[in-house]
C-alpha cells in the first residue's frame, strides 16, 4: 500500500501540488486524471524522488520514502515509468530490461525477466535489437518492463498513452491491470486521457490545479457528467 | 615509398598512445560532459611517480602498476575536490577548473621533481628492428606499447558491454534520470568515470615516456592530438577515440616526416576545424535528433 499524506510541492514560487492525500492499494489500478498542468506528473515525480516535497509524507507499507533519492526509492519497491517512453535508445532491449534491476540477485532478475517476457512477448522477440528500432507501443512496453525488473510492490505509470494509438494503449493497460490483480501489485496511473484510464482503473482521483477535487470508484467518475464537464473536458 | 612506410610505422605507436589519451577524455566526457584538460597533467604527474618507483626498485612493471593506482587516486581526488564542487555551482566553470588543475599539477611536479627533462628507460629494446637488410623504425618496445594498448581497449570494451558495472555506466551517461529511476547510483558512476580515465591516462603516460622525455610540460602537445582525435571521433564514442587516435598518430607522423615536426600541431588543428565545420557530431558520433 502506497500512502501519500498532505503532499505539497513547489516549483520555485509556484505551488504545483497542494495538500494531496491518496492511497494506492495493492492488487488494483488507481487512476489520477486531470487536465494538462493539473500537477499529475509532479505528483509522480515527487513520489519517485525526482522532486523534493515542501510538506507532507510518502510511505510504502509504513516505510517512509519522503525526500529519499530515486535510486533508493526504486530499491524499496516503488518504480516509476516516466512520461515519454523512458527507454534508452542506444541500449538493446535486453540491456534496457537488465538495467531495471541490477542490484537484485541473479535468480530474482531472471524470474522478473521471464515474467516481463510472458507479459510482453514482443520484447523477447526483439531482445537483441536496439531500443530505437522499436515502435512506440513496443517502447512503452519496454519502459514498463524495465520498471517491473525492479520487482516493485508499487508501479507508477506517467501518461502511458502519450503519442500512442488508443487501441494499443488499451491493450497495454489491460495487461497491466491484469498483472496488478494476479501479482498483488499496486498501480498508480496518471492520465490526461480519462476515458482510457477509467476503463482499466478501479479507483479514480480527479486532480485540478494541484488539488484533489474528487475521489471515487472509476464507475462513479465516469458517470458523473458534471464532473466530466468541469474538469475533464468531455 | 620507403619513406612513406617508415613514417607510417613510426606513427602507429604514437597513435596508440594518443588513442589511450583520447579514450581517457571520452570516458569523462561521456559521464560528466566535461573535456578534462587536466588529463595530460594527471598523466604527467603519475609518470613522475612511476619514474620514482622505477629509480628505487628498478622494475618497469611495478612502476606501471603504481602509476595506474596513482592515476585512479588522482582522478578521484580531482573529481571530489575540484570538479564536483565547481559543477554544483556552475557548469561552464568546470572546464576552466580543469585548466586550473593542469597548471597546479605542473607547478607541483616542478616543485617535487624539478623542471629538468628526464629520460624514462624502456623495459625492452627501443631501437629499430633490423630486418631484410635494413633498420626499420619499429622496435620491440613499440610492439609492447601496441599490445598493452590493445589489451586495455579490449578490457574496457568487455567491461562496458558485458558487465553490470559497464551497463550502469553507459546508462548513466546516456540518460542519468532513467538510470537513477532504475536504481543506478549515478553519482558513483560519475566518480568511477574519473577514476577509470585517470588509470587509462596513467598507462598512456608511462608508455609514451621512453619515446619522449618527462618534464612538467612535456605531455602538453599530447593533449592537442588527443583532443583532436576525441572530438573528430565524436567525443561519445570509445571506438571513435581509438580509431581516430591511431589515425591522428599516422597523420602527424607523415606530416612530421615529409615536412617538419613543428607543423604537426597545426595540421591537427586544421583537421579539427574542418571536422567541426563539416561534421560537428564527429565521425563516430551519432546525431542527437533521434532521442524523442
Amino acid at each position: 500500500m502506497l500512502t501519500v499524506t498532505d503532499l505539497s510541492v513547489n516549483y520555485g514560487p509556484v505551488r504545483a501540488l497542494t495538500s494531496v492525500s491518496l492511497t494506492v492499494p495493492p492488487g488494483s489500478v488507481t487512476a489520477v486524471i486531470g487536465a494538462n498542468g493539473a500537477g499529475k506528473s509532479t505528483l509522480m515525480r515527487t513520489i519517485a524522488g525526482l522532486e523534493k516535497p515542501a510538506a507532507g509524507s510518502i510511505t510504502l507499507n509504513g516505510e517512509d520514502l519522503t525526500g529519499s533519492r530515486p535510486e533508493d526509492i526504486v530499491r524499496t519497491g516503488v518504480a516509476l515509468v516516466p512520461e515519454g517512453r523512458s527507454t534508452i535508445p542506444d541500449l538493446t532491449v535486453e540491456e534496457n530490461l537488465r538495467l531495471g534491476g541490477l542490484w537484485r540477485s541473479k535468480a530474482r532478475r531472471n524470474a522478473s525477466e521471464d515474467r516481463v517476457f510472458r507479459l510482453f512477448p514482443v520484447l523477447a522477440e526483439r531482445r537483441s535489437l536496439r531500443a530505437d528500432t522499436l515502435s512506440g507501443g513496443e517502447r512503452q512496453q519496454l519502459a514498463i518492463g524495465r520498471a517491473l525488473m525492479a520487482g516493485p510492490q508499487c508501479l507508477l505509470l506517467d501518461e502511458p498513452s502519450l503519442g500512442l494509438a488508443p487501441k494499443i494503449v488499451t491493450q497495454i493497460l489491460e495487461l497491466v491491470s491484469q498483472l496488478a490483480r494476479e501479482t498483488n501489485l499496486a498501480v498508480l496511473l496518471v492520465e490526461q486521457n480519462a476515458v482510457t484510464a477509467l476503463r482499466v482503473a478501479h479507483t479514480g482521483i480527479v486532480l485540478h490545479l494541484g488539488e484533489i477535487v474528487k475521489v471515487g470508484s472509476a464507475e462513479d467518475i465516469r458517470s458523473d457528467e458534471e464532473l466530466r464537464h468541469a474538469y475533464l473536458g468531455y | 615509398m620507403t619513406n612513406f612506410i617508415d613514417y607510417l610505422l613510426g606513427g602507429i605507436t604514437s597513435g596508440a598512445i594518443i588513442a589511450l589519451m583520447a579514450l581517457a577524455l571520452v570516458l569523462i566526457w561521456r559521464s560528466t560532459r566535461v573535456v578534462n584538460f587536466a588529463q595530460v597533467g594527471q598523466a604527467m604527474f603519475t609518470t613522475y611517480v612511476a619514474l620514482s618507483v622505477r629509480d628505487v626498485t628498478g622494475s618497469w612493471l611495478l612502476a606501471l602498476i603504481v602509476a595506474i593506482v596513482a592515476g585512479a587516486i588522482l582522478g578521484m581526488i580531482v573529481h571530489l575536490l575540484v570538479i564536483r564542487p565547481v559543477a554544483r555551482a556552475d557548469t561552464s566553470g568546470v572546464i576552466i577548473a580543469t585548466f586550473g588543475v593542469l597548471i597546479a599539477l605542473q607547478a607541483l611536479a616542478g616543485m617535487i621533481w624539478g623542471g629538468d627533462s628526464r629520460g624514462f628507460p624502456a623495459p625492452v629494446d627501443n631501437a629499430g628492428i633490423e630486418f631484410a637488410g635494413r633498420i626499420w623504425p619499429f622496435s620491440v618496445y613499440d610492439v609492447l606499447v601496441i599490445v598493452v594498448t590493445a589489451l586495455l581497449v579490449i578490457g574496457l570494451t568487455i567491461m562496458f558491454t558485458r558487465t553490470n558495472l559497464g551497463l550502469s555506466m553507459r546508462a548513466s551517461a546516456f540518460n542519468p534520470e532513467v538510470a537513477r529511476l532504475s536504481g543506478v547510483r549515478v553519482s558513483r558512476m560519475l566518480a568511477f568515470g574519473w577514476v577509470l580515465a585517470g588509470m587509462v591516462g596513467a598507462v598512456a603516460g608511462v608508455l609514451i615516456a621512453p619515446s619522449a622525455t618527462v618534464s612538467p610540460n612535456s605531455f602538453d602537445i599530447l593533449l592537442v592530438f588527443a583532443f583532436t582525435a576525441a572530438v573528430i571521433g565524436g567525443l561519445d564514442s570509445l571506438v571513435g577515440a581509438v580509431a581516430l587516435g591511431v589515425g591522428t598518430g599516422l597523420v602527424i607522423s607523415l606530416v612530421s616526416g615529409f615536412s617538419d615536426s613543428s607543423n604537426a600541431p597545426v595540421v591537427a588543428l586544421v583537421l579539427l576545424a574542418l571536422n567541426l565545420l563539416l561534421k560537428p557530431d564527429g565521425v563516430f558520433g551519432h546525431h542527437k535528433a533521434r532521442t524523442v
